[in-house]
């Protein structure tokens, strides 16, 4: 029984993970081959601790925190927007350009939590877990990325603005 | 808005048991605010959705594939122990013998088609055969280790015919394995192994061939391995690895630092 075969399952969903977080389709596939060299060559200490794509999903997060911090110039976002068929917006859709760019303004770590429930669908626990975190903190980086996004994207009530956007009124 | 944001996301996350959800759409229908707040992260979800879940229909890029082909080709039981140190030696020293130079394009040791190298690239495409040859060695992957720290560099020097000594990648989170002798066309080169707390590998190779003028870093590839090399008027330098790109060429700075 070999693990290969799971990992190669994993790659899409990682690729679709790493870009997103980074923005940026070259740097986000070498993220994903950095992950899958690493994950290959520890292969045989795996001991089907958990799902083998949880286990990608953890080692990708590290080696994405390496890089932050072995190079934070390196990993500012830029916008190369994918290509949309891009309708106006109607009632209740947000557009989704401006979406893509309001990620791109999140501070990386709430960028990181929301992915994972968002896109990757992966639960409050799980998503704990893959970022190495407490569920509260989890939680509130959730909240305020969320917030974020609605403020940027206009839908934030005036009555209820994101406290962390609040630093230039006394 | 009685009901906050904190108590909404496990709600709007089906993260509830049925009662505690009855429970908030109970305080829902008299809060507009979080109705609210509750359709705008549902919009939220769809853009998202709608932006990045394509990307995982998307053909996988072959570089990305070639890394598990090459853990299958490598893991396969006829061929439990790939690349043990004398295969790669008599493979070496064949070249030698037939009087071929490595970057001549005769292809031992390498994966797929061979490019085109371009005029000087011998020391850079040895080096990333060397890499490739002795960075998968699991028993063996040095001949003196680092303990013999003293030993190793004045063998190395010997060997060369210059001093040398093993730059500190402590910075990078590479650490010294120890070195080896390689074949090299202008005699011998020497190999400094180092590895992170990873498992991954980056191999320092210096080779006896220099140039008249110094060179800049030139960017140098192979399938998954890839590197930099230089050369000043002595010899020949390539920081090689797996690594990405911007991680080797910090090694490789730090390489031409300590090394100057």
């Amino acid at each position: 029984m070999t693990i290969l075969p799971q990992i190669e399952a994993a790659i899409p969903a990682l690729r679709r993970y790493a870009r997103a977080l980074l923005r940026d389709a070259d740097r986000a596939d070498d993220l994903v081959q950095d992950c899958l060299e690493r994950a290959v060559a520890r292969r045989h200490d795996w001991r089907g601790e958990g799902p083998v794509q949880a286990w990608l999903f953890r080692i990708l997060l590290n080696r994405h925190r390496d890089l932050i911090r072995a190079n934070p110039g390196h990993l500012v976002a830029v916008d190369d927007l994918p290509e949309l068929a891009a309708p106006a917006p109607q009632d209740g859709h947000l557009a989704l350009a401006e979406v893509h760019r309001a990620m791109g303004r999140l501070p990386a770590d709430q960028r990181a939590a929301l992915l994972l429930v968002a896109v990757e669908g992966r639960s409050f626990d799980q998503a704990a877990d893959l970022l190495g975190i407490p569920k509260g903190t989890l939680m509130s980086r959730l909240a305020r990325a969320r917030a974020n996004l609605r403020h940027q994207t206009g839908r934030s009530d005036a009555s209820r603005p994101d406290p962390k956007n609040r630093t230039n009124t006394p | 808005m009685t009901l906050t944001p904190e108590t909404l996301l496990p709600y709007h996350a089906g993260d509830l048991s049925p009662d505690a959800a009855a429970r908030i759409e109970a305080q829902l229908a008299a809060d507009p605010q979080a109705q609210a707040l509750l359709a705008d992260w549902q919009a939220q979800d769809a853009a998202l959705a709608a932006l990045y879940r394509p990307i995982a229909d998307e053909p996988v890029p072959l570089r990305l594939t070639a890394v598990l082909q090459r853990a299958e080709a490598q893991g396969r039981p006829t061929a439990p122990q790939p690349a043990a140190p004398w295969r790669g030696r008599v493979a070496l020293a064949a070249v030698l013998m037939l009087g071929i130079g490595l970057g001549g394009g005769l292809g031992w040791g390498l994966r797929g088609a061979l490019p085109a190298a371009p005029p000087g690239a011998d020391p850079a495409l040895a080096a990333l055969a060397a890499h490739d040859t002795f960075a998968v060695e699991v028993v063996h992957p040095v001949e003196v280790p680092a303990s013999d720290a003293a030993h190793l560099t004045a063998w190395l020097s010997k060997r060369l015919g210059h001093p040398i000594h093993a730059p500190d990648f402590a910075a990078s989170g590479f650490r010294l394995m120890g070195g080896r002798v390689v074949p090299a066309e202008g005699g011998t080169a020497a190999l400094f192994l180092y590895e992170d707390a990873a498992g991954q590998r980056v191999t320092l190779y210096v080779a006896p061939e220099g140039s008249p003028r110094e060179t800049a870093f030139r960017f140098v590839e192979r399938g998954a391995t890839q590197g930099f090399w230089w050369t000043d008027a002595a010899l020949s330098y390539a920081v090689i690895g797996t690594l990405p790109r911007d991680q080797l060429r910090l090694i490789a700075v730090e390489a031409y630092r300590q090394l100057i």
